[in-house]
Parts: structure tokens; sequence; C-alpha cells
């Protein structure tokens, strides 16, 4: 596993603005990410957990500091080029899972290949591959609403690791599970990371998540408080 | 997985609103049938009258004469040699006949009453074999041959009989100024009574023989020759193969087509086409207001959806064309739904042959009849394909608008 740094932030600030009132989300947040890592951010609600995960995935900008990503700041890049980023090089796993409910799970997991541009019969073969490997071969052709929790968020989880991408972004992915579900999911994203070797950020108030992790990164108030490898 | 695809398929989250748009668009689109095939009925109805009325398909005048309207021209039939142009003319293959005509004005008199008249001097067997129509309303039609001298008759307008007391049968005295500048009068029989269909004109208008008038106006000539196509639709073909025809003749010849001589064609089309698209221009505006603000309902419903096919790497032009596909989607939809509506809708009207009231300064009214042609279905469908694609673009700019993150915390 290299250690060579694919996300890295530098001071990042960012500060929402509700009508008069400013709320600073992050505060000078520095962090660096190494390829392979499996790296878990807690921190209570409120911390900036979901703000840090936005600035990283390229969904938001920072008002201070800079993001990084395999050497590129993102702020260089236009909007366009943020979007390849994202469709090519990230995954997204939701707290609400996120599927569009007029596709099918396989539709779902196939999105990301399609507005990609891959050829349909590569798009076939790898969406059933991301499918079985979150166990829900036999579940292809339902649409969300006929599955349950822990089956959405499995889909969720094929659709973030579909393209093979560089770093996959899970927040808070077992909050709106049941604990056994929420476990059975964490252990899928430990085995895929292992797996695959793909870098994975998670978001979480799960001690059970925890447990698995490499290396926790604990922010407070907008700022990393501490950051244990082990 | 195709685009189109998944368009449809977010129509049929919210298949109440989905319908609602659909009959807006369907009523919009029957609307505009509607009104296209009762224009076009009128068109054609007007073209059909001109050119059996007696105007023709084409005109052959001395180019010298050309430019003169036909009023100016009645005094001075010069056109002579006119059976031998007429042959030519008759010779071609599109044409079904053709007829010399005088155009005349003077003085019609019976006993102790008298009115000034505009009489149209023709050829009756030639007229009828061009199928143009005498609306007769008392007695018989002109004899077809030419009648001999002493036995003229002479067909009175409805208003000109009623102004001089005359009835089918009576004899009239017609008196013009010949074209030597002599007074000439002749007695001719009242052989019926017929309408232009215009009232003003039915006041002044008389029919008689080409050959009756030739001998009130002491002339051998003509004024013009009036032609009559076998397929009216084939002007153009016809129109160079006449020219070809009546090429290198001395006194010149100038042919003119039948549009070029009944500009109050040309003044209703301008005005039909003006209401027919002021009507458009209204359905454009009613449909477009109803729908743009159905389609940004559906689009505020998906801000979250928005937010995450944006996260997902979708491009913000692919997000517009998502929202663009299912506008079209609706608009087609409804567009074909509207076009068997008007269909229907048409035939039905049709077959109830309801009489509409004479238009201004006509005599009688006529049964309505929509006539639809194939390429107003196609404007039609086009029309509201357009009116979605203008519809969709507030939805559009809003959702292509929206920041991911706020997009993705949208409850």
């Amino acid at each position: 596993m290299s250690s060579s740094p694919i996300l890295e932030a530098v001071g990042v600030h960012k500060t929402y603005h509700l009508g008069q009132t400013s709320v600073p989300a992050l505060r000078g947040v520095d962090l660096v990410v190494a390829r392979g890592d499996f790296v878990v951010v807690v921190g209570p609600s409120g911390s900036g957990k979901t703000t840090l995960f936005n600035l990283l995935g390229t969904l938001d900008e920072p008002d201070a500091g800079r993001i990084v990503f395999d050497g590129t700041p993102l702020a260089s890049l236009r909007e366009s080029e943020r979007a390849r980023l994202r469709r090519r090089q990230f995954g997204f796993v939701f707290q609400s899972f996120n599927l569009v409910p007029v596709l099918s799970a396989r539709e779902n997991v196939e999105y990301p290949l399609w507005i990609d541009g891959v050829p349909a019969a590569d798009r076939a073969r790898r969406v059933a591959q991301a499918l079985e490997s979150v166990g829900l071969g036999h579940r292809m052709e339902h649409r969300p609403d006929h599955l349950s929790g822990g089956e959405r968020q499995r889909v969720s989880l094929a659709r973030a690791l579909v393209h093979d991408p560089v770093v996959v972004l899970a927040d808070e992915p077992t909050a709106n599970l049941d604990s056994k579900t929420g476990r059975a999911i964490v252990d899928l994203l430990a085995r895929l990371s292992v797996e695959r070797g793909t870098t994975f950020l998670l978001a979480t108030h799960d001690p059970a998540i925890v447990e698995h992790a490499q290396r926790t990164v604990q922010l407070s108030d907008g700022q990393i408080t501490a950051d244990v490898r082990r | 997985m195709k685009l189109a695809a998944i368009a449809l398929r977010n129509l049929a989250r919210n298949r109440r609103r989905t319908v609602l748009s659909l009959l807006v668009i369907a009523s919009g689109t029957a609307a505009l049938l509607l009104t296209a095939g009762f224009v076009r009925f009128s068109f054609s109805g007007l073209e059909d009258a001109i050119i059996r009325g007696g105007l023709g398909h084409f005109e052959v005048v001395l180019e010298d004469e050309a430019a003169l309207a036909s009023t100016q021209r009645a005094a001075l039939p010069r056109l002579a040699d006119w059976q031998a142009v007429r042959a030519a003319i008759e010779a071609a293959p599109q044409v079904r006949a053709a007829g010399g005509v005088i155009q005349l004005s003077g003085v019609v008199g019976l006993g102790d009453r008298s009115s000034a008249f505009l009489a149209l001097a023709v050829e009756p067997d030639r007229e009828r074999r061009m199928g143009f129509d005498v609306k007769l309303r008392e007695g018989e039609d002109l004899p077809g041959e030419p009648p001999a001298e002493g036995a003229d008759r002479v067909l009175l307008g409805l208003g000109l009989a009623r102004a001089i007391g005359a009835r089918a049968g009576d004899a009239v005295t017609l008196m013009v100024v010949t074209p030597d500048g002599m007074l000439n009068a002749v007695d001719m029989t009242v052989c019926g009574l017929f309408t232009s269909g215009l009232q003003d004109l039915d006041l002044r208008l008389i029919k008689l023989h080409l050959a009756s008038a030739q001998r009130l106006a002491e002339t051998e000539g003509v004024s013009s020759i009036v032609v009559g196509l076998a397929d009216g639709a084939a002007l153009e073909p016809a129109r160079a193969e006449l020219l070809r025809r009546l090429s290198g003749r001395n006194p010149r010849l100038a042919l003119l087509d039948w549009r070029s001589r009944a500009p109050f064609y040309g003044q209703v089309r301008s005005l039909y086409s003006g209401i027919f698209w002021f009507l458009g221009g209204i359905v454009f505006l009613l449909v477009c207001l109803s729908n743009s603000s159905a389609l940004l309902m559906a689009m505020m419903e998906r801000v979250r959806e928005i937010g995450t096919l944006l996260a997902l790497g979708t491009s913000r032009a692919g997000i517009g064309a998502l929202f663009l596909s299912e506008a079209l989607w609706l608009g087609l939809l409804g567009a074909l739904a509207g076009d068997a509506l008007g269909l229907a809708l048409a035939r039905v009207l049709n077959a109830l042959r309801i009489e509409m009231p004479p238009p201004p300064g006509a005599v009688s009214g006529f049964p309505l009849q929509l006539e639809l042609a194939p390429q107003d279905f196609l404007l039609a469908t086009c029309l509201m394909l357009a009116v979605m694609a203008v519809s969709a673009l507030l939805p559009i700019l809003r959702a292509t608008r929206l920041r991911i993150v706020d997009a993705l915390g949208h409850v």
C-alpha cells in the first residue's frame, strides 16, 4: 500500500452565513490522507465533518486554505473539471442513500459509468460485479422503494465503487441503519478497502466503525483535536 | 440506460400532474388544429369562389393593358384575332378550356325604369367546361351557342332586377357607348336572375353571351381571355407552358394569374393569418405558463436528487438535458393526443354541417367544413414542442444553478 498523499487539506476555513449570523464550520483544518488509507472522522453533530467531506469531495469550496487532490489544487479546476474528477476519482456514500427512485438497483449503480460514457457491455459487466460484491446480485432489478435500508445502502456503496474510484467519501453511512445492518455495512467497507486498496474516508458517530479504522481523526468545533493511527 | 427513458419515468412519478399537463397541451393543440382547419377552409372556399366565379386561373390580356384594372379595360375590347389565341391556349394539355370575355358598362332599362350596369360577356359553354358556376335564383342560364341576332339573352343580378322590376322572360334594353363613341342599344330577353354572392355587385352586374356583347358594342374583339386549368394546384407548370405558347405574338400578350387579379384574396389571407397567429400566440402563452409552473414544481420536488446527480459527476448541461427531455416528452405526448382530439372534433363538426352566417357583404351563409392538412398536424406538434422547450427554461435554469451542498441538504 502506497503512503503517498492523495488528499490534502491545508489551513482550510469555511464559514456559513445564516442571515446576520456567521457560523464557522471549519477553522484551519490541516489533514493529509495517504493513498489506501481507511480514515474515520469522528466528532459530535456540528463539529464540521460533513463540511470537511464536502470540501474534500469538491462539492463545495473553502473560504480560505486549499484542498489538493493527487498534487492538483482543486481551486485551479473549472467546474466541468471538478465534475469529471468526481465522476472518475471519487465515490460518494450518503447518509440517506440518495438513490434515484425511478432507477433500479442495477441502473443506480450503472449511472456513474453511463454519464462517463463507458460502453454498455463494459457497464453491464462492472455493474454485475459491483452488485455481487455487496451481495445484491439477486436484487438488481428492484427499485429503491422495494429494498430495505441496508440493501439501499449496499446499492449506494456499489454505486460509489463501480467506477473504481481513488477515494470513497462516506458521510455517516450507518446513521439510518439498525446496529446489525450498520455493522454488516462497516464490515463490507473494511473488506472492500482491503480488497481494492481504495482510500476510504468515513464520517461517523458509530464506535463500531472506529474499531475498523487504521486512523481516527477527531473533529471538534471545526478543528482537528486528535489524529490517531493504529 | 437512456436519457429519454429516465425522463419518461420521471413523468410517471406524479401521474395526476402529468395528466393535467397533457390535457392542457392536448387542448391547446386541438384548438390550434381547429383554427387552422377553419382558416384553410376559408382560404380554399374563397379561392374556389374567386376562380369559379368567373376569374379563372389565368387571364390573357394585351401587354399594354396588363397593368390596368379590368374595369379600365371594359370600354376597349381591343384583343383582335382572339380565336387563334384561344385555340393556342386550349391546345395546352393543362388547360381545360378558355373563353373570350368582354367587360362593358352602360344602362339597362325596363319600361320607365333604368339602372347603370356592369356587364360580363362570356362564352357560356366554355365557362361550363371550366367549371364556373352561375348561382341562378330564377329562370335559366345563358344558352351555350351564340344567339342569333334578335334572340339575345341576358342574366340580371338580383339587386339590379329588383331595382328595375325585371323578372325572367321580360324584355329589357341595354345601351352602351361603342368604341368609336356612338350610342348603341339592343333589346334582350331576361333569361334568368342570378347572384354573384356579393350584395353590392348584384345591384349592378349582368351577364350575357359574348356574341350579344360584341353586337351591342359593335366590336369583334374581346377584353381578355379567361383560362381554366384541369388542376388548379399546378399553376406554375401551366404558366410556363402558356407563356411558351403565347410568346412571339404581335401584339404582345401578358398572362395574369388569379391571385394578381384578386387582391381581395391576399387581404383576406393576411387578415386570417394574422388572426390564426394571434390565437396561436395566446395558446402558446397559456400552455407555456401552465406547464412552466408544473415543471418548476416537479423540479423543486427533486432538488435533493439533482444535488446527488451533480455530486456523482453529472454535468449541469446533463441536468438541463434531463428536464428538457421531460418537457419534450410532455409536449410530444400531449400534442399527439391533441392531434387525435382535433381530428375527431373536426370530423364531428363537419358531420354536423353547422350553418355559418353570411360573411360581410355576402348573400348567403355556408356550412362549416374544417379542412385539416397533414402539415397542420406537423405544425401544431412542432409548436407544442417549442412551447414545452420554452416552458422548461425556468426550471432548467433553476436546476442547473443549484449549489450541490445546498441541494443535498434540501428537505
